[in-house]
């Protein structure tokens, strides 16, 4: 007996191959059930989702079979296929299973995705004691790996650790109010992110007048002239500051002169310029959350390398799993 | 029997208090934590009702009792308030709270080993001692929510985000939102409990007593009348509300 895991993804591939080869959800069963037709394959299961394309295979001879599949799809650009034997082939299932190998890290929507396929195939007859012992594993990794492990914590991008910080001290976004100053990159995708997390009114600010209109139509916020940037100060609850200017754009006494008006309301302040765009002495002022370009990369370093020994904690806890299972095949 | 039931209260309080730290420490909130606290609850009932079928009265008769039904008053209100999503470590915050207000009650001759029946029981006494000690109740709390305030304020302002505490220490804005709602309910219930004070008759050294606790009654209305009005940040506000607390202790100690 002999377990091969045959397909590709969205690492390996592009979408206009991935597409060429999608199954839809309702012929998943069928297609299971014609691979089992194959000569050497005895089990299969097709998982098709709009990131992968895979054929899981379990036979006297599933090498072969699935060589004779590669032909069989005729498989243009071979490159983009990938092939995996054995325990490597259930330590992928696994994987996919517990979302390490989505495009989102650790994101749950592949769990249900694989389940349906899994169901598909057993409905239709296509699964037997090999694939059937290794899926209800896989699923029961899956759950372990999220419960057990933290994969999916902490933003690994300056805007998404902007949006975690105003997460952790207004709590929901939704109301909140943000001012961009300046219309660089990274300031649009941190107002973005901020959007796409509830954040109701943006106001953008610049030095060129026609490039705020244009960001604040992106973000569905309202320019705001330059040199009236202050008078919105006052009823914003973050700012996103990345102009190029040589010299501080904020400072201290721009805060001090709204407090009374913003009845001491925390204020989230976010410095993505090089050179600063905020003067440091604002952070000593009670009520404001300073943090520049260097404190925002760095909190994002830390969570990448947490996230990098999560993910190789996740795959000993596979292994340890896996090897429990003692299946035949692998 | 009701001494007993104070120990049990209290251990089971540590024990809540010590899970949910340890669980903090590996990066997540404690689910039990909600439950020992109710079992902490039926504990303190226990302690109450044997106590006051012995006064025949409400059972604040004395420091020791007044302690307990503080921190009776401290568990009914977390677990009123804080048990909703995200203030759940609101428990763990508390646990030490209840836990050195019984174990100072526990203090032998702090509470009366022999309760001796009340033998005329007057309904504005009764009144001020209840609502009063609820009051403070729900002021311990906002006290508690204050410490975690300033716990997160600091890590926020200092960048340091790594620790377990801080990925489950709730947000700000809601710690503050919570805040002022304590101190709001708590001093409404402090004033049902003055008001009262000034009915009830009076007896010796209930003068300074009155005094002192409508001293209490007055810091407070300042700190809400300044943060309605004028607004305050949430560092000062939380910095009062502690102080504040601790200082209304001594009113306690002028029983």
């Amino acid at each position: 007996m002999e377990l091969v895991c045959y397909g590709l993804n969205h690492r390996s591939a592009p979408v206009e191959v991935r597409e060429r080869f999608a199954v839809a959800t309702s012929k998943l069963g069928e297609h299971a059930l014609s691979l089992r037709e194959m000569e050497g394959i005895e089990e299969a299961v097709v998982l098709s989702t709009c990131n992968r394309t895979e054929f899981y295979l379990a036979g006297s001879s599933a090498a072969e079979a699935a060589e004779a599949l590669r032909q069989q799809l005729g498989a243009g650009g071979q490159d983009h296929w990938y092939e995996m034997h054995r325990m490597e082939a259930a330590q992928h299932l696994c994987e996919v299973a517990s979302g390490l190998d989505s495009m989102v890290l650790g994101e749950t929507e592949i769990f249900g995705q694989l389940k349906t396929a899994y169901r598909h195939a057993h409905e239709a007859g296509a699964t037997g004691g090999v694939l059937n012992r290794l899926f209800q594993r896989a699923f029961g990794v899956g759950k372990k790996v999220r419960t057990e492990t933290s994969i999916q914590e902490g933003a690994t991008s300056v805007a998404g650790t902007a949006v975690e910080l105003a997460e952790k001290i207004f709590g929901r976004l939704d109301g909140c109010r943000v001012i961009v100053i300046g219309a660089g990159e990274t300031s649009r995708q941190t107002a973005q992110a901020l959007v796409s997390r509830g954040a109701s009114t943006v106001f953008v600010t610049n030095r060129s007048h026609d490039r705020a209109v244009e960001l604040a139509e992106e973000l569905g916020g309202r320019a705001v002239r330059f040199e009236e940037w202050q008078s919105v100060l006052a009823g914003v609850d973050v700012v996103i500051s990345s102009t190029a200017a040589p010299h501080h754009v904020v400072q201290p006494f721009h805060v001090e002169a709204v407090r009374r008006v913003r009845k001491f309301r925390p204020l989230f302040l976010i410095d993505i310029a090089v050179p600063r765009d905020i003067d440091p002495a604002v952070g000593g002022i009670e009520e404001v959350y300073l943090y520049d370009i260097d404190t925002l990369d760095q909190l994002a370093r830390d969570a990448r390398g947490r996230r990098e020994r999560q993910i190789a904690e996740c795959r000993e806890l596979i292994t340890r799993e896996l090897e429990k299972l003692n299946l035949p095949g692998t | 029997m009701d001494r007993w039931a104070l120990i049990i209260a209290t251990l089971l309080a540590a024990i809540g208090g010590v899970n949910g730290m340890l669980s903090l420490r590996h990066g997540h909130r404690s689910g039990a934590t909600v439950y020992w606290m109710v079992a902490t609850l039926v504990a303190q009932l226990v302690f109450l009702s044997v106590r006051g079928e012995a006064r025949a009265a409400c059972p604040l008769m004395g420091l020791g009792e007044i302690l307990v039904f503080l921190a009776w008053s401290l568990t009914v209100f977390y677990l009123l308030v804080g048990t909703t999503y995200r203030l759940s470590l609101l428990g763990v915050f508390s646990t030490p709270v209840v836990v050195v207000l019984q174990l100072v009650a526990l203090i032998p001759g702090v509470l009366e080993s022999n309760p001796q029946r009340v033998a005329a029981t007057d309904a504005w006494r009764e009144t001020h001692a209840a609502m009063s000690v609820l009051g403070y109740g729900a002021l311990a709390l906002a006290a508690v929510a204050a410490v975690m305030f300033l716990v997160l304020n600091q890590q926020l302002k200092s960048h340091h985000l790594g620790s377990g505490l801080f990925k489950n220490l709730p947000p700000a804005r809601e710690l503050l939102v919570s805040l002022r709602r304590l101190l709001w309910l708590g001093w409404v219930m402090l004033s049902v409990g003055v008001v009262a004070g000034v009915r009830m008759p009076r007896t010796e050294g209930s003068e300074a007593h009155l005094v002192a606790a409508m001293g209490v009654w007055v810091a407070y209305a300042v700190l809400l009348g300044v943060l309605q009005l004028r607004g305050i940040t949430g560092k000062r506000l939380s910095m009062w509300t502690v102080l504040l607390f601790v200082v209304s202790l001594s009113v306690f100690a002028s029983v």
